[in-house]
């Protein structure tokens, strides 16, 4: 499988890749994106089978990239590894098409939890 | 009008905060107020509501700054020390230390308090606008934890609420 990370914060992207590796899901390629756009760009020509999103980042945030792709008719799983863990995030996260969010700071079994469905499923 | 407040996060929440993100073991205690000064130089992370209001900051002294963006990124402890003598923080550390300061953002994130974000950061070594040093000085709702993380080494943070 593909898995599309994106995130501003090139330590982040590190950790996320590291976290899924620890929660057993080692071997699958994953794709990096800076920002919202170039996720975007990347889902169109990577074709991934699941996009790990931050909500806030620079040219286009999280919520806008999951915006663009749903009304583009992509159905790409799509999911939130964000600071903002607010139920009223993830209320719009959930109103926009996005299968979880994952709040940083965050655990391997908490990827696990949210991930298992998608990726073994 | 009720008028939302900001948060004023526990010690238990700071230190749990450092101990997921950092993943280290994080001791933390009570220390006297952290005045960054030019020769205690501070990262100073500057967080607003919705509506660009400062309302609080959080100040990492330079052997902190060094620490936890090291840790975060696994740089190993004598990258830290290096930042340590150097008093400055090479480009790797700096965006390391920021990313923890964004995601501190969600300390001061309860529901029913100011929803606030990270604007800013001003680091070690940059000068510090008066306006931000003020805010860092202002006593009141605040924490001043020394902060000992595992496998590197002891600093100091200031929390401190301004709205």
């Amino acid at each position: 499988m593909k898995i599309l990370v994106a995130d501003d914060s090139r330590v982040m992207r590190q950790i996320v890749i590291r976290t899924l590796r620890q929660a057993g899901y080692a071997g699958h390629d994953v794709v990096e994106a800076e920002n919202g756009k170039e996720a975007l760009d990347l889902v169109r020509s990577e074709a991934p089978d699941l996009v790990l999103s931050d909500w806030n980042m620079p040219e286009m945030t999280g919520i806008d990239l999951l915006d663009a792709l749903r009304s583009s008719g992509s159905t790409v799983p799509f999911g939130f590894v964000t600071s903002e863990g607010s139920a009223d995030m993830r209320a719009r996260a959930s109103a926009g098409g996005a299968l979880f969010l994952i709040a940083k700071p965050f655990t391997p079994e908490a990827f696990d939890e949210v991930l298992a469905p998608v990726l073994k499923g | 009008m009720y008028v939302q407040t900001s948060y004023l996060p526990q010690v238990k929440e700071i230190r749990d905060l450092l101990t997921d993100l950092l993943d280290r073991d994080i001791q933390v205690s009570p220390t006297p107020p952290l005045a960054p000064t030019p020769n205690n130089p501070c990262t100073v992370a500057v967080y607003v509501d919705d509506t660009l209001q400062v309302t609080s900051v959080i100040a990492f002294d330079l052997p902190l700054s060094a620490y936890a963006g090291a840790a975060i990124g696994l740089v190993p402890a004598a990258g830290a020390e290096t930042a340590i003598e150097e008093r400055v923080l090479n480009q790797t550390l700096q965006e390391n230390v920021y990313e923890v300061l964004n995601i501190a953002a969600s300390l001061f994130n309860h529901d029913g308090a100011t929803h606030v974000r990270l604007y800013d950061a001003h680091h070690v070594g940059a000068p510090l606008p008066g306006d931000v040093m003020a805010r860092a000085l202002t006593l009141g709702r605040r924490e001043d934890l020394a902060v000992e993380v595992g496998g590197y080494g002891a600093g100091r943070l200031s929390v401190v609420l301004v709205a």
